[in-house]
């Protein structure tokens, strides 16, 4: 594997953005610290032989890079497994059944066909941009994994500035999407490309700016902040998680879509609907190539959900007071592992939708509504009860600031702008 | 440090030279894009990862992007190279850059000695939130300014890309 040997070498260099490795701790062994077991392994016996303090930085962090790489590969395994069994469920089909007992082994076998395939450039492909797109596409959503706090002690690299440096290497995606479009020299790849990108411009903006307004109350870019920002419970039992306030259920819900769009997922899938241009821009993509594209989309999906995850769903905090002896990683993974149930049951139950379609929901649906939630986030904060609370008029008041704008926009919607026969230009 | 920024800066250089040179342009838009890209990390190095990570965002995700869908757009041929190797076309360059270089040349020939001071202290960090503070109390006019101007564009935009109300045109090319 070449890619995370990269991977751990781009977060190793992290020192020079002034990270240090911290104080050394003696070594816990609680199921709470078990995953950062190897990066603390790592440190003292590199401080036991005396290593520079640089080496001890750059093994620390490769280590724990290493621990999220192979955390999320074998979850990878696992999903592109899980996935075919969910929609085969869905679907009355068995799904894979053959390889192993209830087709346990299927995603070894894929990975053979996958590294023992032909890979085939075409003649017409530049080769070094041919060959530069699936590794871009793989790094920024490592890299974005790398920012997620996972328990309460399992932060791989904790950065101040973690939501910004998530989006900022979010949007790498596009430009190896489009290199991958056009390097293939291909007419499928480019209209696959041209479609991803406007489609991914168009969704980031919502994305963003539901997750400004979990900023502008959490008053902190840094991700571990905005979990311990959602910490306690109101009522002694309802958890304090952005989800259940009237402008986070709203920000959620525009982030659960946006992101769902983000990731290229259906009914979002158009840059790769296979019944309309072949997969978009993988369609000169073959054998391990094409893997590290498939490999890039579902780590793409884990770090956006965990993204939401963190910022709505109180990341590692557990659902119900006096659970706070079970390891906090478990409560992240349980949440995560429902988001994705969730994804795929969003893809077995909703067909595609048109580019038109996808645009005008985009522009007009999303991002007046996610734009909406910014000035209820700050009425919000400026009702709230001297001691962090909110009372039944804040409620109501921010409840109808964001419900009367909503409905009027979906009848707009709905009335004006959806013509009853539908033109398109382009198909003629 | 100084050694790895002057590296830094010469692959930055290298970069932008072949954004000018190449003949085909969505390969000059792409070096473009690595030229920014490198300069966020530049930012990053010398400890301003604010500005960093958003010159990677605007710059790279942003500007690049929509560059190479200028260029996908409008399909420029061979002709664009053709142009842009003509001597008027370099000398308009040329009259072009000087005055911008001359600036900057002036500007690091003022401030070098400053620039060596500041970068002998240890890592110097602006925490974000000062930088907010900064840019919406000292700084409020101007970024008022820019927000009107950055809504107007937009509605000219959207203007500009609206479709005529009256029948839609048949497509143009059949």
């Amino acid at each position: 594997m070449r890619v995370p040997v990269m991977i751990a070498l781009i977060m190793g260099a992290s020192p020079m953005l002034g990270l240090a490795a911290e104080e050394s701790k003696p070594l816990q062994l609680a199921p709470e610290y078990w995953p950062c077991l190897p990066q603390r392994l790592v440190e003292m016996g590199l401080q036991a032989a005396k290593a520079p303090d640089w080496l001890v930085s750059l093994g620390s962090f490769a280590a724990a890079a290493a621990t999220v790489v192979a955390v999320f590969l074998t979850a990878f395994a696992l999903l592109s497994l899980i996935e075919r069994k969910t929609l085969a469920r869905a679907q009355n089909r068995l799904g894979p059944n053959r390889a192993g007992i209830f087709g346990i082994l299927q995603p070894v076998a894929d990975g053979i066909k996958m590294l023992t395939k032909e890979d085939i450039v075409p003649t017409k492909a530049e080769w070094f941009l041919h060959l530069l797109a699936p590794v871009l596409i793989v790094i920024p959503s490592i890299l974005a994994l790398g920012v997620i706090p996972y328990g309460r002690e399992w932060l791989p690299v904790p950065l101040e500035l973690g939501l910004v440096f998530f989006f900022a290497v979010g949007t790498m995606t596009e430009v190896a999407v489009f290199i991958a479009g056009w390097a293939s020299g291909s007419k499928f790849p480019m209209l696959g490309a041209m479609r991803a990108i406007s489609q991914m411009i168009s969704y980031e903006l919502p994305l963003i700016i539901s997750a400004l307004s979990v900023v502008m109350l959490s008053g902190t870019l840094s991700l571990s902040g905005i979990v311990a920002a959602q910490g306690g419970y109101h009522l002694g039992f309802i958890p304090a998680w952005n989800i259940l306030t009237p402008w986070g259920f709203v920000a959620g819900v525009v982030f659960l879509i946006a992101a769902n769009a983000e990731s290229n997922r259906c009914p979002f899938d158009l840059p790769e609907g296979e019944s309309e241009i072949v997969a978009g821009h993988m369609t000169e993509y073959s054998g391990f190539k094409y893997a590290l594209f498939f490999m890039g989309e579902y780590l793409g999906l884990f770090a956006i959900s965990g993204l939401g995850i963190t910022l709505f769903l109180g990341g590692w905090q557990p659902p119900f007071p006096g659970l706070g002896w079970v390891p906090s990683w478990i409560w992240f993974f349980g949440k995560l592992a429902a988001v994705i149930f969730f994804f795929l049951w969003v893809r077995t139950t909703f067909p595609r939708i048109r580019i038109d379609q996808l645009m005008r929901f985009a522009w007009l649906c999303m991002i007046p509504i996610a734009l909406l939630t910014l000035p209820v986030a700050a009425i919000w904060h400026f009702t709230a009860n001297p001691d962090g609370s909110n009372g039944v008029l804040s409620w109501l008041l921010c409840s109808a600031i964001l419900a009367i704008p909503f409905i009027i926009i979906t009848v707009i919607f709905n009335r004006r702008l959806a013509p009853s026969i539908r033109q398109y230009h382009f198909a003629e | 440090m100084i050694p790895l920024l002057l590296i830094l800066s010469l692959l930055i250089l290298l970069a932008a030279l072949g954004a000018v040179w190449k003949a085909r342009p969505v390969h000059a838009a792409l070096l473009l894009a690595l030229a920014l890209a490198m300069v966020a990390v530049l930012y990053l190095i010398v400890g301003a990862e604010f500005i960093g990570l958003v010159q990677f965002m605007v710059y790279v995700g942003g500007v690049a992007i929509l560059i190479v869908f200028a260029l996908l757009i409008t399909r420029p041929g061979d002709e664009a190279a053709e142009v842009a190797r003509r001597p008027s076309s370099v000398g308009l360059g040329l009259a072009c850059v000087a005055p911008v270089l001359g600036l900057l040349l002036y500007a690091i020939s003022k401030g070098l000695p400053v620039a060596a001071a500041t970068a002998e202290r240890a890592n110097p960090k602006l925490p974000v939130a000062a930088l907010g503070r900064e840019l919406f109390e000292n700084s409020v006019p101007a970024v008022l300014a820019v927000a009107v101007l950055l809504t107007a564009v937009l509605i000219g935009a959207a203007l500009f890309a609206r479709e005529p109300s009256s029948k839609p045109e048949p497509p143009a090319n059949r």
